[in-house]
């Protein structure tokens, strides 16, 4: 019909800039960046703390025997190791370290060499993963001297050197940079797309609710179709969403660009050409946008419908329960299959449309499924979006008429075939 | 261009066991202006709402200029429901340019259109403020302006004066016969019967769900006579006793009397030149409209709502 376009650009418009000119929109677009910031400024901050100071031990080795071998080994590991010699007082070392001069210093004795116990003194505790690490270095080296002593002991040697375990995938040639890149990738968007479906179909159950609520939409549908109605304020909100996560991703690129070469010349082992190896690639972007784009428009629709049966605020918490473990259960299925706990019957699973964002997504960018269900998924998709669409738009198109009590069931299947 | 602009033929609506319009008939013609009169809870708003298709019949054809109120036929109407549903949060004028905007009416025009009217209703300065700083009655003007922003071909204006101050009540009122004198047809509701009176040329009656009598105001009122003759002279009145007829009223200078079978009007006007009094006035009374539904839909003390005293609510 003519002039619809341009009704549905009304509504759309009306949606959008409404929304951007909140306060709630300008707070959370220019925070969740500044929360990034801060995030990565910190951890940074604290990285390059501890690689002055806490770095920075003594050892005072009383055995003469495995000192230098312990020193050596725990250098290798990223310490600064300083020797003293056997002269030097703790009392002298324990000033040391309360003055921060030294993060903290290590004493090897006879105990050492028996049992493989020795002193570690400082203010605060290595953590479990230093300790063990150190734990393991002396055990290591202790052993070797006492196997050295006793007979021919390479083969022994060996084998405590070269304890390994390599991974070997079967089937296609992945990289390990790219498998966990793939990974990580893959959770960050099933994150993003899940936080964007709940976030962003709220809103449009909010919009749709406010304006049967205060009843401007009896006068507005007398000038606009219900079904223009509501696919100009859908995609109102989808281009409020797209700008706001359009703005976060140029944020993080932004800080990616500018933040990693910085950071990469404070760490001097830090390889630039690694990093930016784990960054996702833009074949991964443009299938996280073609997941959003499909989702958003299937959940916003089914949000949409729920917003137009409800007639208060707590009903519709009620109502968007059913929507909400549709979104939850394949994000507890995604984190279980982070775990490990994958099971085939996932990957299918993955094909049901509304699991396919969260689900699919990040097995198509790990290559964790074969690229043929990655597009079955999509077709399937686009089929789920036009049917829901249809059925979401005659629940809409009575419910924002009715008021009273929520429908039943058997009453919203008859608004669906009498609509 | 014959048909009528609104027709209900035997239109029924119950909601649950209440029954909210019964067999209720009405047929508005084009370029008239009617009046739909009733008390609070008599349905008035539920047969307003059928006419927009927000409500849909359980029984009988409701027709918008001679066919279903579908979406187009609603689009050439100005609808003003009974909530004030507004976006609070919007700018009056944006507000304004959005409900002509999807009407297809093109950006610029609209703007310059609303703001004549925002100026012309005394809220030029508001068109920038958003629309819930203003007050309820101002609400109320611009959700006005709305309604007839697109120039629609049918008013339909449910309570439109309600809340308002008199001064704002009469612009409303001046802008609505405008309306119709440039061809509009107006239906409002109201259950302030002065105010029906004042600016209807038709009205329709309803009380609790059925309609009382509805047609052209000045034919009911001739059909539908007081039996009432005020007379006003000079001289001795002692002759008005004479005339047989009892419970003659004193109202101010003028004397009411009731008229009865064997009294009508020509014989009291003969009785008066008989008896030689000069007479300064002579009237067969109209029915107020309020007489006329208390006559029609009974006993005032159970319609209070109705009855109380004209003007603002």
């Amino acid at each position: 019909m003519r002039g619809a376009g341009k009704q549905v650009w009304a509504v759309l418009r009306r949606e959008y800039v409404e929304r951007v000119k909140t306060k709630g929109f300008i707070f959370s677009t220019i925070a969740i960046p500044l929360l990034m910031l801060g995030m990565i400024g910190l951890s940074a901050f604290m990285a390059m703390r501890s690689e002055q100071s806490q770095r920075r031990l003594a050892l005072i080795d009383f055995t003469g025997q495995v000192g230098e071998e312990v020193a050596r080994r725990m250098e290798a590991t990223g310490y600064d190791l300083e020797i003293v010699g056997t002269q030097v007082g703790l009392e002298e070392l324990d000033r040391r370290v309360l003055e921060g001069e030294i993060e903290a210093y290590v004493v090897l004795d006879d105990l050492t060499l028996q049992e493989g116990a020795f002193a570690y003194r400082s203010e605060d505790s290595p953590g479990r993963i230093r300790g063990a690490l150190m734990e393991s270095i002396v055990v290591e080296t202790v052993l070797e001297l006492r196997l050295s002593l006793t007979e021919n002991t390479a083969g022994v040697r060996e084998l405590l050197g070269g304890s390994h375990l390599n991974f070997e995938r079967l089937g296609e040639e992945v990289s390990e940079v790219e498998e966990v890149s793939g990974i990580a990738t893959g959770f960050a968007g099933a994150m993003i797309l899940y936080i964007a479906m709940l976030l962003y179909g709220s809103f449009v159950l909010r919009s749709v609710l406010d304006e049967k609520r205060n009843r401007v939409v009896e006068v507005v549908i007398s000038g606009v179709t219900p079904g223009r109605l509501m696919l100009g304020k859908i995609l109102g909100v989808g281009c409020m969403g797209m700008t706001q996560l359009g703005i976060w991703a140029a944020c993080a690129g932004l800080i990616g660009l500018l933040g990693v070469p910085m950071l990469a010349a404070n760490i001097p082992e830090a390889d630039l050409g690694q990093i930016t190896e784990f960054l996702p690639g833009i074949g991964a972007l443009v299938l996280l946008l073609v997941y959003f784009v499909l989702g958003f428009f299937l959940y916003s629709s089914l949000f949409a419908a729920v917003g137009a049966m409800c007639s208060t605020e707590e009903e519709a918490q009620q109502a968007q329960f059913p929507i909400m473990m549709l979104l939850i259960v394949p994000f507890m299925l995604q984190m279980f299959s982070l775990q490990g706990d994958a099971f085939a019957w996932m990957d299918w699973a993955a094909l049901f449309p509304f699991f396919s964002p969260i689900l699919m997504f990040p097995r198509a960018v790990s290559g964790a499924v074969a690229w043929w269900m990655v597009g079955m998924s999509l077709v399937f998709m686009v089929i789920a979006v036009g049917a829901t669409a249809w059925v979401a738009g005659r629940i809409y198109r009575v419910g924002i008429l009715m008021q009273g009590k929520r429908p039943t069931l058997r009453e919203l299947a008859r608004w669906i075939r009498e609509a | 261009m014959t048909e009528a602009a609104v027709r209900l033929a035997g239109v029924t609506k119950s909601f649950g066991s209440h029954t909210a319009v019964s067999d209720f008939d009405l047929e508005i013609p084009r370029g008239s202006i009617l009046g739909l009169l009733g008390p609070n809870g008599s349905g008035k708003t539920t047969s307003i709402r059928m006419m927009m298709a927000i409500l849909v019949p359980d029984r009988g054809t409701v027709e918008l200029f001679g066919g279903f109120p579908d979406f187009a036929r609603r689009s050439r109407v100005g609808y003003l429901p009974e909530e004030r549903g507004v976006y609070e949060k919007m700018k009056v004028l944006e507000q304004l340019v959005f409900l002509g905007e999807i009407r297809g009416m093109e950006r610029k025009i609209v703007r310059k259109r609303a703001m004549e009217w925002l100026e012309r209703l005394d809220l030029g300065e508001w068109a920038g403020k958003k629309v819930q700083a203003l007050s309820k009655g101002m609400q109320q003007k611009v959700q006005f302006i709305g309604t007839v922003l697109h120039n629609p071909e049918l008013l339909i204006l449910d309570e439109p004066f309600s809340g308002l101050d008199p001064i704002n009540q009469e612009v409303l009122e001046s802008i609505v016969l405008e309306q119709r004198e440039q061809g509009a047809t107006i239906l409002f509701s109201t259950h302030l019967m002065e105010q029906a009176e004042r600016l209807c040329e038709r009205v329709c009656l309803i009380s609790k769900s059925r309609k009382v009598l509805d047609g052209n105001l000045k034919e009911i009122k001739r059909r539908e006579r007081s039996g009432v003759v005020a007379v006003e002279f000079e001289g001795d009145d002692r002759w008005l006793g004479r005339l047989g007829v009892t419970e003659i009223e004193k109202v101010g200078d003028a004397h009411h009397l009731p008229l009865n079978p064997r009294v009508d009007g020509d014989r009291i006007l003969a009785a008066a030149v008989a008896e030689g009094v000069s007479l300064r006035r002579f009237e067969l009374l109209e029915p107020t409209l309020r007489e006329i539904f208390v006559r029609h839909a009974g006993d005032p003390a159970e319609e209070p709502v109705l009855l109380a005293a004209g003007g603002a609510r």
